[in-house]
């Protein structure tokens, strides 16, 4: 649900959270970035930077320059100018990112999870319990029919957090407990709903169930893709996973590693929410739905 | 300029407060852990108080200096020698062109900070030379010092012979234990009163798993409250899980039953709760703390956290000099 008041957490001496809502969805998205992006142009003496997220937005302050109470009552008149998502349209650039599913290094990597930290259910088969589908194929079709929606980036440089746009792929799972203390890079990742691609060896604590051989990270800003950034994704960017086998997955990484990969990204369309949203409402249904492919 | 003979443990340049401006790309601030000691560092040798300055854990760097120079080293007691000759912490110290600075393990604390005068002048990265070494980000070609690396220092006009009274320096626990203070919150609601109750009166031991990303800490398990139980299942359906979202520095982060203190290059988003947070003048005593101590919490209000901090800021100038 979204929230008729957003809640405002106290977080330690110099941030504080607000969250707007309890669940996932483009609102609670497009509210956490728009006060990010008001935040940003008010320009208001103490604000020094902000973290949008799902449903949230982190707010880093400097209390000697402004009281926890005075940046409550600032944000929370930002806040009330916010305009309806309806009315969004925008840029969205479309990445297809092939992705080798059930791949053999994060099989790897959850093997030696499984030995040396704490026994688990094998990931892709902890999302088809969790999910009620039929077997990991099932899941490999279903999680790759959707568009996933660029959220956030955070957590470590250029890591993305995606929301699968289609409502028949909103799969969900619960975290590591305990995290992991390695993932590899380029694994694909779901906890909650959420789902992720780690952009170098991090630990983490979502499942993974596959691996993308294009960089989303680069240190030096030099790879053309990257616009002279050095996060591949922004928010509101979109992503669409090509499976891929084995042998397709090394073809690319070796044309990544020589520095010839171009990455297939779309330029050419605008993301209308009330179009998104219409299509949703025909779609009629609800999370997960078995029916499909 | 400096050179590097050894490199120490993961030795790094951070300057303070680190870098700001960049969370939304998942960015976190880096900079000093100890920013107490750091700041008297510059403090002593005539720089700014955020100026960058190494950071050396652990065990310490040796550095041969290719200039004369002012430097001061603090924080941690690393049994620091010039040359082969003792010289105090806390203190300005003329060093000659070709000496050698050597810094052994930390025999108290676990944080040693050198000053130099002018500063170290790497290329800044993102508005920041603080590394951010896990992601080969700023300090000097991207992560901790190498051996045979030159490092690039700025000219200063520091004054040796100066020293901070004693009464103005951090104490350093001598038996293991800590008192940290931790404010409540964000995710305070998800916490059961016995859950408070065992946080705030358990000895917390320091993990060997700990870095500059985290603080892992060995204790009782957690109890919850209802909302970690009812609740949408996008959030994860275990207790601790949350829709993801931004992770404010110094929070305690229980990731399934396991908490962390997200520390100077920790994450800064994710999917787990925080129901507390260190503030940032508590900061220092996790900068010298050594894993296998132990740690208790003390609640603190943001108000008197945010005290507590401009307190910090107002030792760490000139007032709290002397001469020797």
């Amino acid at each position: 649900m979204i929230y008729e008041q957003p809640k405002f957490c106290p977080a330690g001496d110099r941030h504080l959270l607000i969250e707007f809502g309890n669940e996932m969805n483009l609102d609670l998205n497009f509210m956490a970035q728009g006060l990010a992006s008001l935040v940003a142009q008010a320009g208001i003496k103490g604000f020094i930077e902000t973290a949008p997220c799902f449903a949230s937005l982190l707010v880093h302050y400097d209390p000697e320059a402004i009281a926890y109470g005075d940046a409550v009552r600032e944000l929370t008149k930002l806040t009330s100018s916010l305009g309806s998502p309806d009315d969004i349209e925008l840029e969205s650039r479309l990445f297809y990112l092939p992705a080798m599913y059930l791949d053999p290094w994060t099989k790897a990597c959850i093997d030696d999870y499984c030995v040396n930290i704490s026994k688990k259910v094998y990931d892709p088969e902890l999302l088809v319990q969790e999910n009620g589908l039929d077997d990991v194929q099932h899941f490999v079709r279903l999680h790759s029919s959707s568009e996933y929606w660029v959220v956030a980036l955070g957590f470590w440089p250029g890591l993305p957090f995606l929301m699968a746009l289609d409502p028949r792929a909103k799969l969900h799972a619960p975290k590591y407990n305990p995290p992991r203390t390695t993932t590899p890079q380029g694994a694909l990742g779901i906890g909650g709903a959420a789902n992720s691609i780690y952009p170098v060896a991090t630990p983490g604590g979502y499942q993974i169930y596959g691996r993308t051989p294009v960089p989303i990270w680069d240190p030096t800003g030099k790879k053309a893709a990257f616009e002279g950034a050095m996060c591949l994704f922004r928010p509101a960017d979109r992503v669409k996973y090509v499976p891929v086998t084995k042998e397709e997955y090394e073809a690319i990484d070796a044309q990544v590693r020589e520095d010839r990969y171009e990455v297939t990204i779309i330029e050419y369309q605008k993301f209308s929410v009330k179009n998104y949203k219409a299509s949703v409402t025909k779609l009629g249904s609800r999370s997960v739905a078995r029916q499909r492919a | 300029m400096i050179e590097v003979l050894k490199p120490g443990l993961e030795t790094s340049i951070q300057d303070y407060p680190g870098r700001y401006g960049y969370l939304n790309q998942g960015f976190p601030a880096s900079g000093p852990m100890d920013s107490w000691s750091f700041r008297m560092a510059n403090l002593l040798v005539g720089n700014p108080s955020g100026a960058a300055a190494l950071e050396c854990q652990f065990l310490g760097p040796t550095l041969r200096f290719l200039h004369d120079t002012i430097i001061a080293v603090t924080g941690a007691d690393m049994r620091p020698t010039l040359d082969g000759r003792r010289i105090a912490l806390w203190t300005s110290t003329l060093v000659q062109e070709g000496q050698e600075l050597a810094l052994g393990a930390a025999v108290l604390g676990a944080r040693s900070y050198i000053g130099v005068a002018g500063a170290f002048n790497n290329e800044p990265r993102l508005g920041s030379r603080a590394t951010f070494h896990q992601a080969g980000v700023g300090g000097f070609e991207g992560h901790a010092i190498k051996r045979g690396q030159i490092l690039p220092t700025g000219t200063g006009s520091g004054i040796p012979g100066l020293t901070i009274a004693e009464e103005k320096r951090p104490k350093l626990s001598t038996d293991g234990s800590w008192d940290i203070e931790v404010c409540r919150g964000p995710n305070d609601d998800w916490i059961d009163d016995a859950g408070h109750e065992r946080f705030l009166t358990t000895a917390w031991r320091l993990s060997g798993k700990s870095s500059r990303t985290g603080f892992r800490l060995e204790g009782p398990e957690w109890t919850f409250t209802d909302k970690a139980y009812n609740k949408p299942e996008e959030h994860g359906s275990l207790p601790s899980n949350i829709i993801d979202h931004g992770y404010p520095l110094g929070a305690i982060n229980l990731a399934g039953q396991t908490p962390i203190i997200l520390v100077n290059d920790g994450p800064t988003m994710g999917g787990f709760i925080n129901p507390y947070t260190v503030p940032t003048a508590a900061f220092w005593k996790l900068g010298q703390a050594k894993p296998g101590e132990t740690l208790r919490f003390k609640l603190v209000s943001i108000e008197e956290a945010q005290d507590s901090a401009a307190q910090m800021t107002a030792l760490c100038g000139p007032g709290s000099l002397v001469g020797i």
